[in-house]
Order: C-alpha cells, then structure tokens, then sequence
C-alpha cells in the first residue's frame, strides 16, 4: 500500500500580528521572527495516514510525504519523517515561492511530482494550506491525475481495492466508498497529529530525502496561474471600546457584569 | 431559455425545509454588482429535486433570471453528479462568473468546478470590490493578518462568498425574473465515489449560525466539566455555546462547535468570550457580533482588544455569579 501525503512548509500561522510583514511592491508577505513550520491541515492529514499505517500493521504500508515550494527545510520536514512517513520528496525552484503560486500551478506542481513518484494507493492533502487559505489544491491534483477526490474526511478505512471514508457534512457525516487509488482531502476533525520522541527525531535523520527541480518534472518556465495577485494590505481588526466591569472580588464583577449587560438591554 | 450571454451565475443553496440559505441572497448583492461591472446579467441557479418552489421564491429577489436543475439524482449533494449537471448549465449560460457562498458543499464543489473549467478560483472572498472597471476579489490570508486582492487571468471568474460579506437582497413583493426550467442528462451508474449512508449527527442545543447570544470557551476552560457550567449560563440566556480550536481538538466541545477561520463564522448580538485568549483565527470568525464580552484572567490577553465589556479574573469565579445573577434578573 502506498500512500502520499501532500504538505507544505509555511510560516507559523500563529505568530503575532506583526510577524507577518507585507512588502506591497514585490507583493509578498515576509514573515520576521517565526519560524517554518508543517501547515496544520496538512498534519492533519498525515496524522490520518499514520492512522492507516497502525490499522495496517500486518501490511506493508509506505508513506511517502511530498513538499513543493521554493525554499523548504530539511529541519522542518523531517519532522513528517519522524512521526512516521518512509520518504520525503522535496520540488524545490527559485519560482515555486508560496505567493507566486495559486492553486491551479500549485496542483499541476503537485501532481507532476506524484506522476513521477509513480506508485500510488492513496493521496491525501490538508483541507486547505495555514498561510494562503485557498482550499483546492487536493481536488486540483485529483482532476491532474483523473482520480476521484472525497473531501472533508475525518476517517478512512482501507479494504481490498477500496477504502471507506467519513465526510463531515453540516449536521453530521457520510459513509462513502471510493475505489482506489483516490485523493481524500482530510478534515481539520482528524485531529493534531502525534508528536516525534526523541528517538523517533535521530531515526528521522537516517530516512530517505529526494530533491527534484522544476526542470525534472519538465515544469520550467510558465507557473500556469489562473490567478492575478494584485495587492497586499494589513487586515483591520475590531476596535472595542472595553468596559472593563469591576468588583471587590471577581465574583462581584461577574454579578456587575450581568447587570450591566440587563441595563445595557443585552440580556 | 437562457439569454443572459457573459453573465454572472449565482449558485443558491437551500436549506432541508427547501428555504434559501442567507449566504445565497448575500451572493446576489455582490452578484448584481459584479455583474453591473462585466456589462451583463445575473442567472441564480438551483440545483436539487423538488426545489421548484425554492426557485420560484427566488425570482423575488432581483436576479434577472432563475435557473431550476430539478432532477432526482440530486436529492443530496453527490460531487460527481452535481459537477456534472453543473457544468450541462455552464455550458447553456456561458457565465463569465460563478459565485457561490463559502458553505461546507462549495468547499467541495467550486474547486471542482473550477478545474473542470481550467480555470481560477478565489474562495473565502470577502469583498468584491470594483474600481476603474476592474473587479478584484479580496480574501484573507496569513491567519487573517493580511488581506490579499486578486484579479483572473482566465474565465469565468469562480469565488466563494464568506458569510455577512455582504446585506443580503431584499425581497421584492413582485417578481420580474422568470424560471427556466434545465434538462440535465446524468449517469449515475457512472459515480465512482458512492454514499453509503447519510447520518444526522443532532447536537442538543441552539444552533451557532442564527444564534442571538453565544457563550462561548477556549483553553482556559480547562475541560468539558467548565463546558458544563457554559452550557448552563447558555440554557439561562437562551444562547448556543461556542469554542475556541483547542476545545474542539480536545474533545471538551463537539468540532461544529468551531468558531473562527476554520470554523463557523458567527454575528451574535452578544457574544461571551471565556478563557478565549482571542487568536486572529478565532477573531476572524466572531468580530462581527454586535457586543463582546471578555472574561479572561490575564489583563494583557488580545481579547479585551476586540471586546466591549471585559471582565479580569479566574472565570471559574466569575461565571458562577454571573449566571446566579442573570437568572436573579430573568425572574
Ligand atoms: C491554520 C489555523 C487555523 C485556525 N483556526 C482556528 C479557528 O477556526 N478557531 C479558533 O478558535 N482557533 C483557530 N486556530 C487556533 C488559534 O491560532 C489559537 O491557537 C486558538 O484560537 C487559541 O485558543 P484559546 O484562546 O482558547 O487558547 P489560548 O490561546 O491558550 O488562550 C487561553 C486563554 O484562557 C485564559 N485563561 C486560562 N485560564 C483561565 C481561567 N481560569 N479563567 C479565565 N481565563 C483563563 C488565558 O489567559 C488565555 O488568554 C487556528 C490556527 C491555525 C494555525
């Protein structure tokens, strides 16, 4: 059984504000004093690999993580080597920088690099990535690869040929059945994904790391966007005016809160 | 038939009683507008069996045509057959632009519709701003920190909505546009992914969309027994309990308890933040709500710049009181 996983590097989502400096001109964000990091979803979604991994113990069962972008980390990645994938396949070029990419180039990218890998049972994708947000490249290297896609899982049951999947749907689930190979787009209701032991770190090390270019997936030259990015601003956040609501011991303030909301007519 | 040649296709969305989703009138708004700007006109679509009356009802709405896809095969979204009967239209209306609301089925459904069409997608957008005759398309990125604007190199232009992006259109009592009916022709013994089972997973409760009141916890709750005592100052003010991710990742909430960037995005009258340190990606989902309270036990947490009401300290003596003394009130 082989399985790929799809994740990319991104600057950590949860820096403060002012980490995330915008350069208009070159219309790129320039993270300062935050580090690289897995994009969540994309944890997510090798956490549900994993999973798979476990259930399928009896079996041989290679996972194999694969990053597109322009300047990836060895240190960052192989964090995904030691939580348990086999392989890392990086594409790495000048060009592939995360703003220049939209999603249409970023999954044609993607599934070039997995055409190439070859072998394929199964591959998964975060619902969306932590820093552009966009949402579509896992349906995108489905379409590239004439695979059927199911988003949305939050568990996935392999059986012979097929796997059954869970879609979270607005009030509950769907039990789905896909042949494979298929793409499954993992749901953030996988859960985090486990933590590396020390051990599992140095053993990380030790793992296989292949680098490919652009021009070995014959992908120079045109990135292929469908996309224009035309202008990058700061976000406006909500200004409150706070009341702070005071009392001798919190529990008073708590009683002088509720009657200031029942004056204010909010309650 | 269909003569809205370049126009701009408004997929709507109904809800299980065949209601038309709020997100969809919100599409219209920004739909007539875009449309005003690319010279054509505004096509809402309804896809779905029995939702003649659905479509019917949307001719009150300002759009210049409605186009009815009534078909048994579309009882519940399937991706495949939807896609497919999607496109037979695309192929009548020929849009230059597809909108549709950022729901849990267009998560799924515009990037496959988008590809299909090769061409571009910007979702979670939320503005549609026109200037010098150009559209762009605004959306945040980087946890909400940033906004980004784009514009298409390819068409139709496809873009998901974010809820209260935009007002939604009003009813009109009179209703110019007409319905037109679409023959859609699907196979669906040619379905590869194929549900088994639909299962309604009812958490007991006020909903969060639609909510007037929300209380709502994070991390500094500390477990689902402090969820407890949320639940019951929300029973008392007849309000939805809400969270914050770590919650919902740790099992305290249930996940569709979610608010914020990836989670539901909510515009309560009041909201009651608790133990909720009030991280961009939780702000993004909750800073429309017309009040907000704060009760947080650090003084410096980002909360109580967002908040209207804030109180400091330990919220398990704080939310004791407060709820004694609201149902004191509600007597
Ligand atoms: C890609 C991405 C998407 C995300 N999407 C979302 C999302 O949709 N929604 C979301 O909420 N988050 C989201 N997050 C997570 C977000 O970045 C924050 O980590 C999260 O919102 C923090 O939750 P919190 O405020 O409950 O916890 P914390 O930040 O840990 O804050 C806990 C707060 O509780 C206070 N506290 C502790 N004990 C007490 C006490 N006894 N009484 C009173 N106060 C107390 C503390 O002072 C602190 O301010 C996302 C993150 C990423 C990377």
């Amino acid at each position: 059984m082989d399985i790929i996983v799809c994740i990319k590097q991104v600057p950590d989502p949860e820096g403060p504000q002012d980490c995330f400096v915008i350069n208009p001109e070159a219309l790129r964000v320039e993270p300062r004093g935050i580090p690289p990091v897995l994009s969540l979803f994309d944890e997510n979604a090798l956490e549900a690999a994993l999973r798979i991994k476990d259930a399928c113990r009896d079996q041989d069962v290679k996972i194999t993580v694969v990053s597109a972008g322009k300047k990836l980390s060895n240190a960052v990645l192989q964090k995904a080597l030691a939580v348990g994938a086999d392989e890392l396949v990086k594409v790495e070029d000048a060009a592939f920088e995360s703003g220049a990419l939209d999603s249409y180039a970023t999954a044609s990218i993607l599934a070039a690099a997995i055409r190439k890998i070859g072998r394929y049972d199964l591959i998964l994708a975060g619902r969306q990535a932590a820093d552009w947000n966009a949402g579509q490249v896992g349906i995108g290297i489905a379409r590239f690869l004439d695979i059927p896609a199911v988003t949305l899982v939050r568990k996935i049951e392999i059986q012979e040929g097929h796997a059954l999947l869970e879609r979270v749907t607005a009030d509950g689930y769907e039990a789905v059945k896909t042949p494979l190979p298929a793409l499954v787009v993992a749901s953030n209701e996988v859960g985090e994904m486990r933590y590396p032991t020390m051990i599992q770190r140095r053993e990380a090390k030790k793992k296989p790391i292949v680098a490919w270019g652009a021009a070995d997936l014959g992908r120079e030259g045109e990135l292929r966007n469908k996309l224009v990015l035309k202008r990058l601003f700061p976000a406006e956040m909500r200004k409150g005016e706070c009341m702070l609501v005071e009392g001798k011991t919190p529990a008073e303030a708590g009683r002088n809160l509720a009657r200031r909301l029942s004056q204010d007519g909010l309650i | 038939m269909v003569s809205s040649e370049g126009s701009v296709l408004i997929v709507t969305e109904v809800d299980k009683n065949q209601e038309i989703l709020p997100i969809s009138l919100e599409c219209v708004t920004a739909g007539k507008r875009l449309a005003e700007a690319l010279g054509g006109g505004t096509v809402a679509l309804i896809m779905g069996a029995g939702v003649g009356e659905a479509a019917k009802e949307m001719t009150h709405y300002g759009v210049d045509e409605v186009c009815l896809v009534d078909h048994p095969d579309l009882t519940a979204y399937q991706p495949e057959l939807y896609v497919a009967a999607f496109l037979q239209v695309c192929e009548r209306v020929n849009p230059r632009a597809i909108l549709m609301g950022d729901t849990l089925t267009s998560i799924d459904m515009a990037p496959r519709v988008a590809f299909a069409l090769n061409t571009g997608l910007v979702t979670d957008c939320v503005a549609v701003e026109v200037s010098d005759g150009e559209v762009s398309f605004v959306k945040p990125v980087y946890s909400s920190n940033v906004m980004a604007a784009y514009t298409f190199a390819s068409e139709p232009y496809v873009v998901t909505l974010r809820s209260r992006a935009e007002e939604a259109a009003e009813r009109q009592e009179t209703a110019d546009a007409g319905v037109t009916p679409v023959d859609v022709k699907l196979d669906a013994a040619s379905v590869r992914t194929e549900v088994l089972q639909r299962v309604v997973e009812e958490d007991a409760g006020p909903k969060l969309t639609g909510a007037d009141i929300i209380v709502s916890g994070g991390r500094g709750v500390g477990g689902p027994e402090g969820f407890e005592q949320l639940k019951e100052l929300a029973d008392l003010l007849h309000a939805a309990v809400g969270a914050s991710r770590p919650p919902c990742d740790l099992g305290w909430a249930p996940p569709k308890s979610q608010v914020g960037q990836t989670g539901e995005k909510v515009a309560p009258s009041l909201y009651i933040a608790v133990g909720i340190s009030g991280a961009t990606q939780h702000i993004a989902g909750m800073q429309s709500s017309k009040k907000i309270v704060a009760i947080n036990k650090d003084p410096k947490a980002n909360i109580f710049k967002i908040a209207d009401y804030g109180v400091i300290g330990r919220w398990e003596e704080v939310v004791p009181a407060l709820r004694e003394a609201v149902s004191e009130i509600r007597k």
